[in-house]
C-alpha cells in the first residue's frame, strides 16, 4: 500500500484515539508490514504532540488468545508517558472509546536488549518488576478487529497503572494474580498464562521490535501481556490487582 | 422418597462406577435441589465401600469456585469421600479404561494432625489442626452422562470423585500465601488451566472449615491423618489417553500424572 494511504489511516486512527470515538475496521487489504507502518506513523503523531516514549506492550501472549484470534505470533504496541496512570489514581471513562483492563507484569530494563537474546541475557537486563494493570481500548467499533487492524491501532494499548517496583523474585513463572472490581475477585490467574513464563515475553519482545528496526532501550518498560481475560470498565469502578510477591495496584474509573 | 428408591439410585451409581459407564442424570428420580437425599445416596455407597474393606483416607471438597456455583445455581460447596484405592502414584499412569470422562484440576491437599470434632470451628482451629500441605492433581469423573450434572447428581455421585495424585514433599502452611499462590496445569508443557488460591472460596482454608463443620454434622468428623483436597484453584480440563499433566502450585512444588495411551488400551483389550 502507498505511504500516503498508510498516513491517512494513521491519521484516522490517531484522531479516533484522540477524540475517543470509534472508527470502522480497516478491512482485509493490509499486510502485517503495513499495519506496523501505520502504528509507527500514528505513534509519530503522538510524539509530535509532545508525548515521550516510555516502553512497549506485548499482546496475544497466551496460547488461548492466539487460537481465538487465529494467529501464531504475538503482537506489540508502543507506550508513551501520557498513557501512564498514577497508581491509586483514576482514569476518566470519557477519554476512552470502550475501555477494558487486564492484569499484567511490567519489566523495567537496566540494559538494552536487541534481537535474539537468551533467557539469561533477558533476565540480567531486568532492573525491576512490578504488578501492573493495562487499560486497553480498541478504537474500532464494538471492540472487533482483525490481526492487522489491531496492530495498526497500537495493539489496543491506551493506558497502564504500574505498582511499586520490586527486585526480581527467584521464580516469576507462577505468580498468582487476583483482579478485583468493586471489592469482588473477578479474574483469577497466574503469570504462567504469559507464554508459560513471563521471561519468554521479554525475549519475544526483543525479537519482535528488531523486526521493525528497533531495540528495547535501557530504562524502558515492557508490559509482558495479559494474564487473564480483560474486564470491561464502567464509571465508578474501583479496580485492584494483587500479585503474589509483587504487591498491589489500584485505580478507579470516573465518568 | 422411600428407602427402596434411594437404595435403587445408590445401586445404579455404584454399578456405573464399577463398570465405568455413565447413566442418565439421577435428578429426574428425585426432587431438584434435594441435597439431603443426595447425601443419603452417597452415604449408602460410602457404607458399602467401608463394608467391602476399602480404607477411607480423606475427603474432597467440590464446587468451591463462585463461577461453578453460579453455573449449577447453588451457593454452597459439596464433599465426597476419598479411599486409599483412589490414590495414584506421583508421576504414575492412570488406566483410562477405569474412568468414564475424566478431567483434571489442581488443588492444595491438607493433611491433619488432630481431630476436628467440634461443631463450631474457627479458622484458628483449622490452622492449628493442619499438619502440612501438598500439591494435588484431582482426577474428577462423573458417572452422569456427558457431565450433565445438577447439584444432587454430583453429591449422590460422591462429588464426582475419581482418582487423586498427591505430591510427596510436606510443606508448612506458614510458608505459603494461600490466597495468592499461583496455579498452573500444563499439558505436555502448555498451560491449560490457570488460577490462584483465591479461586477456592477466597482462601482454601475457608473450604476446609466448611468441610470440617459439615463432617461433624454428618457423623463422620475429620480425624488426624486425614487428607483434605480443598477444591480446585482453576478450571478443570478434560483428559485424553496419552496426555501427561503437571500441576504446579507456587510454594508447594509440582505433581504429575499420565493417562494411558490408546496403544496400551488396545493391548489390554
Amino acid at each position: 500500500m502507498m505511504t500516503n494511504d498508510l498516513q491517512d489511516i494513521a491519521a484516522t486512527l490517531d484522531n479516533a484515539m484522540f477524540s475517543a470515538t470509534a472508527t470502522p475496521q480497516l478491512g482485509g487489504t493490509l499486510s502485517l508490514d503495513d499495519a506496523y507502518a501505520i502504528q509507527a506513523m500514528s505513534f509519530d503523531r503522538r510524539l509530535e504532540r509532545g508525548e515521550v516514549r516510555v516502553g512497549m506492550k506485548m499482546g496475544f501472549t497466551s496460547r488461548a488468545k492466539m487460537v481465538q484470534m487465529g494467529v501464531d505470533e504475538m503482537i506489540w504496541g508502543r507506550l508513551t508517558d501520557k498513557m501512564l496512570v498514577e497508581e491509586g489514581g483514576s482514569i476518566s471513562k470519557a477519554d476512552y472509546v470502550h475501555p477494558r483492563c487486564e492484569p499484567e507484569i511490567a519489566f523495567l530494563l537496566k540494559k538494552p536488549l536487541a534481537g535474539r537474546v537468551t533467557a539469561l541475557q533477558a533476565q540480567t537486563a531486568i532492573e525491576a518488576i512490578a504488578p501492573a494493570i493495562e487499560v486497553i481500548d480498541s478504537r474500532y467499533e464494538n471492540f472487533k478487529f482483525s490481526l492487522t487492524d489491531v496492530v495498526a491501532d497500537n495493539s489496543s494499548s491506551s493506558g497502564v497503572v504500574i505498582g511499586a517496583w520490586n527486585s526480581v523474585p527467584d521464580d516469576i513463572s507462577n505468580l498468582g494474580m487476583v483482579l478485583s472490581q468493586n471489592g469482588k475477585a473477578v479474574e483469577i490467574g497466574s503469570s504462567a498464562a504469559i507464554l508459560g513464563h513471563p521471561i519468554r515475553s521479554l525475549i519475544a519482545a526483543s525479537r519482535l521490535v528488531e523486526e521493525r528496526g528497533e531495540v528495547l532501550e535501557a530504562g524502558s518498560i515492557v508490559l509482558a501481556g495479559g494474564a487473564t481475560a480483560a474486564i470491561a470498565l464502567s464509571a465508578g469502578d474501583k479496580v485492584k490487582l494483587d500479585v503474589e510477591q509483587l504487591g498491589r495496584v489500584n485505580f478507579s474509573v470516573e465518568p | 422418597m422411600s428407602e427402596t428408591q434411594i437404595q435403587k439410585i445408590a445401586d445404579q451409581l455404584d454399578e456405573a462406577l464399577r463398570d465405568a459407564r455413565s447413566i442418565p442424570p439421577i435428578v429426574d428420580q428425585l426432587q431438584a435441589g434435594d441435597v439431603d437425599t443426595a447425601y443419603a445416596i452417597q452415604e449408602i455407597n460410602t457404607a458399602r465401600a467401608l463394608a467391602e474393606g476399602r480404607r477411607l483416607v480423606g475427603r474432597k471438597i467440590g464446587l468451591t469456585s463462585q463461577k461453578v456455583q453460579a453455573q449449577l445455581g447453588v451457593d454452597q460447596c459439596d464433599f465426597g469421600m476419598l479411599f486409599a484405592d483412589m490414590s495414584v502414584d506421583e508421576n504414575g499412569t492412570v488406566p483410562f479404561g477405569k474412568l468414564i470422562q475424566p478431567k483434571v484440576e489442581a488443588e492444595i491437599g491438607f493433611v491433619l494432625k488432630s481431630d476436628l470434632t467440634e461443631g463450631a470451628l474457627t479458622l484458628v482451629d483449622i490452622v492449628n489442626a493442619i499438619d502440612y500441605a501438598v500439591p494435588c492433581l484431582e482426577i474428577v469423573d462423573s458417572r452422569i452422562a456427558d457431565w450433565q450434572i445438577s447439584i444432587v447428581d454430583t453429591i449422590a455421585d460422591n462429588a464426582s470423585s475419581g482418582l487423586f495424585v498427591t505430591g510427596t514433599e510436606k510443606v508448612d502452611i506458614s510458608a505459603l500465601d494461600l490466597r495468592l499462590c499461583g496455579m498452573v496445569i500444563e499439558l505436555d508443557g502448555e498451560p491449560v488451566s490457570l488460577g490462584a488460591g483465591a479461586a477456592c472460596l477466597g482462601n482454601p482454608l475457608n473450604a476446609v472449615k466448611w468441610l470440617a463443620e459439615t463432617m461433624v454434622r454428618s457423623g463422620r468428623p475429620l480425624k488426624a491423618g486425614d487428607l483434605v483436597l480443598s477444591g480446585a484453584l482453576g478450571p478443570m480440563f478434560p483428559a485424553k489417553p496419552g496426555d501427561s499433566f503437571e500441576a504446579r502450585i507456587s510454594g508447594l512444588g509440582s505433581v504429575r500424572v499420565q493417562f494411558e495411551t490408546d496403544t496400551a488400551l488396545a493391548e489390554t483389550a
